[in-house]
């Protein structure tokens, strides 16, 4: 890793009543792109969301761009989520604004930009994402794929230097979803980001990830490259890109199970 | 194979149960009925299922088998399962706790525990509903310094959806309230002969009582639930996150908008629904007691004092708060599925409805006391 970690867990639990993962430790380094891994309801969307403020810890710490988030008041708090982005695995774009209003909508409450840069800036983003010409669009009148990557053009619009994608790809069709893959890499490629991607896309995985932590029985169980995971002789790990293999039924996966 | 009822034979302090034909959906109502007979008895201390003679077996059978067998080891006894077919065990086997005959340990929650956690949620709610207001007048003090600003054109849109669009009924109500009160208070009247103090009547009771819970009550139904489907449905498609995650306060994004469009509308409604309901009264004692629009109106206008309107006003703005708060805060704690939107919604009707009652009685009360009730 080079530079400071721009997102540490330490010793972190997250849950609602109970804990749901326990003793998360791990970093992100600048320009790192980390692939959270693991079953259905293991606990990685409920992390993202301790990551991102909206489910305080059941202990230890998140340390964003070095400062402990938690540990700050509210408006603080704010500041420093200011400096991220993060895409829904539903895209939570408002469905009584356009596309052009949804994606300018944190220039124009977090920035004095005058409204022509605003809208230029929301110009280029939306071509950045494959989206030109979409900006008087209704969310409700686009596909789920153009609305992720209308989402995608929302949680990047402030440059962040760290952005997070739940399951960015879910539900899309393998064309579909190589698109967003290639938008997250243009992401890390044009704005320098580190990404935090939670998804059980093994294809995507090994398209985007620089790294790959699995989660499963309430902790992490297992962290390194897609190729490390997937020749890890770890039965549970083993048997999740087995099954994930299986589920994809892609050459490629088919070459994860195998290995 | 059809079912029949099965044997029931004794055998010491076992009871062998000898289950024949099908164990499926049609008859699993009867067959449960028959076996917890078996398993109440006073002196069987194990219950025996042969299943030698019984047929295919479904969920429901399965269920009757796994139910018996709880509530036997919950009262000290056992069950036995013997002569199972390959169907039967498989079935059984889809049963974990039927198949290890380990039971899962039930969480057995008495009326304490129950009420305690019943305390400790009204706590959390009256706590988050006072954070919500704090936070709401800290968040509008900083828009009014212009240290922060609410979106562009939210006011303008709530005050038309609001506003706007109640006016219509709220003078139907009001007018069809004021000629109620007009015709029931001029026979009672006229009667001692007092039929000219309906003017009195009407504006005392517009002004101070029927109008501003009127209004009150229908913003409930218009508004109030619609901020708590708003909303809700918002926290279901993630978007209140969304706002959070891009550092966007979302009590100054949402609420605050919301609570001013309220707090205008509110006492606007209530000032026109209060003419409206004045008018509907003069009508009907012009028609009824012969009453000149003007001996009515300047009646009226003798009666009624400022007083008396700044407790009607005043009582529509703190409805209006009743109302915007509890539907802003029901909403947003709404849960990830579409029916806790409609709990949300539904909630915030009946509890702003029995809080704007309190509320008013709590006024009529003060009123009295300080003598200008």
């Amino acid at each position: 890793m080079t530079g400071e970690a721009v997102l540490e867990c330490r010793d972190l639990s997250v849950g609602y009543d109970r804990p749901i993962l326990e003793h998360v430790d791990f970093q992100i380094a600048p320009g790192e792109i980390v692939a959270l891994l693991g079953g259905s309801g293991c606990g990685k969307s409920t992390l993202l969301r301790t990551i991102v403020g909206l489910l305080p810890p059941l202990a230890g710490e998140v340390r964003l761009f070095g400062q402990s988030m938690y540990a700050l008041s509210p408006g603080q708090r704010r500041r420093l989520l200011g400096r991220t982005g993060t895409a829904f695995q539903q895209d939570a774009l408002f469905g009584s604004m356009t596309i052009e209003d949804n994606v300018a909508l944190p220039l124009r409450e977090l920035t004095q930009l005058p409204h022509a840069v605003i809208c230029e800036m929301v110009r280029m983003r939306l071509a950045l994402v494959g989206l030109p010409g979409m900006e008087r669009r209704m969310p409700a009148q686009m596909s789920g794929g153009q609305r992720k990557r209308a989402a995608l053009a929302r949680a990047s619009i402030l440059d962040p230097e760290l952005m997070f994608c739940d399951e960015p790809s879910a539900g899309l069709d393998p064309v579909v979803a190589a698109g967003i893959d290639e938008t997250i890499l243009g992401f890390r490629k044009v704005l320098g980001a580190s990404l935090v991607v939670v998804t059980h896309e093994l294809e995507s995985i090994r398209t985007i990830a620089d790294r790959a932590i699995m989660f499963a029985h309430g902790q992490i169980r297992a962290t390194g490259t897609i190729d490390e995971l997937s020749a890890s002789h770890d039965p549970e790990v083993f048997g999740f890109f087995h099954r994930v293999a299986e589920s994809t039924a892609s050459p490629t996966g088919a070459a994860v199970a195998a290995s | 194979m059809p079912s029949q009822a099965p044997a029931i034979e004794r055998d010491g302090r076992s009871a062998v149960v000898r289950l024949r034909g099908d164990l499926l959906v049609p008859t699993a109502g009867e067959l449960y009925a028959r076996l917890r007979g078996v398993a109440r008895q006073r002196g069987v201390k194990t219950v025996v299922l042969d299943f030698r003679d019984a047929g295919r077996i479904d969920s429901a059978g399965t269920a009757v088998v796994a139910l018996l067998g709880r509530q036997l080891r919950r009262s000290g006894k056992q069950l036995d399962l013997r002569e199972l077919h390959d169907q039967h065990r498989a079935a059984i086997e889809l049963t974990p706790e039927l198949a290890s005959g380990v039971r899962p340990p039930d969480e057995v929650v008495g009326f304490v525990e129950r009420f305690g956690a019943q305390v400790i949620e009204t706590a959390g709610g009256i706590a988050a509903f006072g954070g919500l207001v704090a936070e709401t007048l800290r968040q509008l003090a900083q828009v009014i310094a212009r240290k922060k600003h609410i979106p562009a054109g939210a006011l303008r849109h709530h005050l038309e959806t609001m506003g706007v669009g109640a006016i219509f009924i709220v003078s139907l109500l009001a007018f069809l309230t004021g000629m109620t009160m007009a015709f029931q208070g001029a026979v009672q009247l006229q009667r001692f002969g007092a039929g000219v103090f309906v003017a009195d009547m009407i504006g005392m009771s517009m002004v101070r009582e029927l109008v501003p819970l009127m209004t009150a009550v229908i913003i409930t139904g218009r508004t109030g639930a619609a901020i708590a489907a708003e909303l809700g449905t918002m926290q279901v498609r993630s978007e209140i996150d969304a706002l959070s995650t891009m550092g966007i306060n979302p009590v100054r994004f949402l609420i605050v908008p919301r609570i001013v469009a309220i707090t205008a509308i509110g006492p606007a409604l209530t000032l026109i629904g209060i003419f409206i309901g004045i008018m509907g009264g003069m009508l009907v004692a012009q028609v009824t007691l012969d009453m000149p629009a003007v001996t009515f109106w300047s009646r009226v206008v003798d009666r009624v004092t400022l007083l008396d309107f700044a407790h009607g006003i005043g009582k529509s703005v703190v409805f209006a708060w009743i109302i915007g708060f509890t539907g802003s805060h029901l909403g947003l704690g709404a849960g990830g599925d579409a029916g806790s939107v409609g709990t949300a919604t539904t909630r915030t009707v009946v509890l702003s409805v029995f809080f704007i009652i309190l509320i008013d009685a709590v006024f009529a009360t003060i009123a009295t006391f300080t003598r200008h009730g």
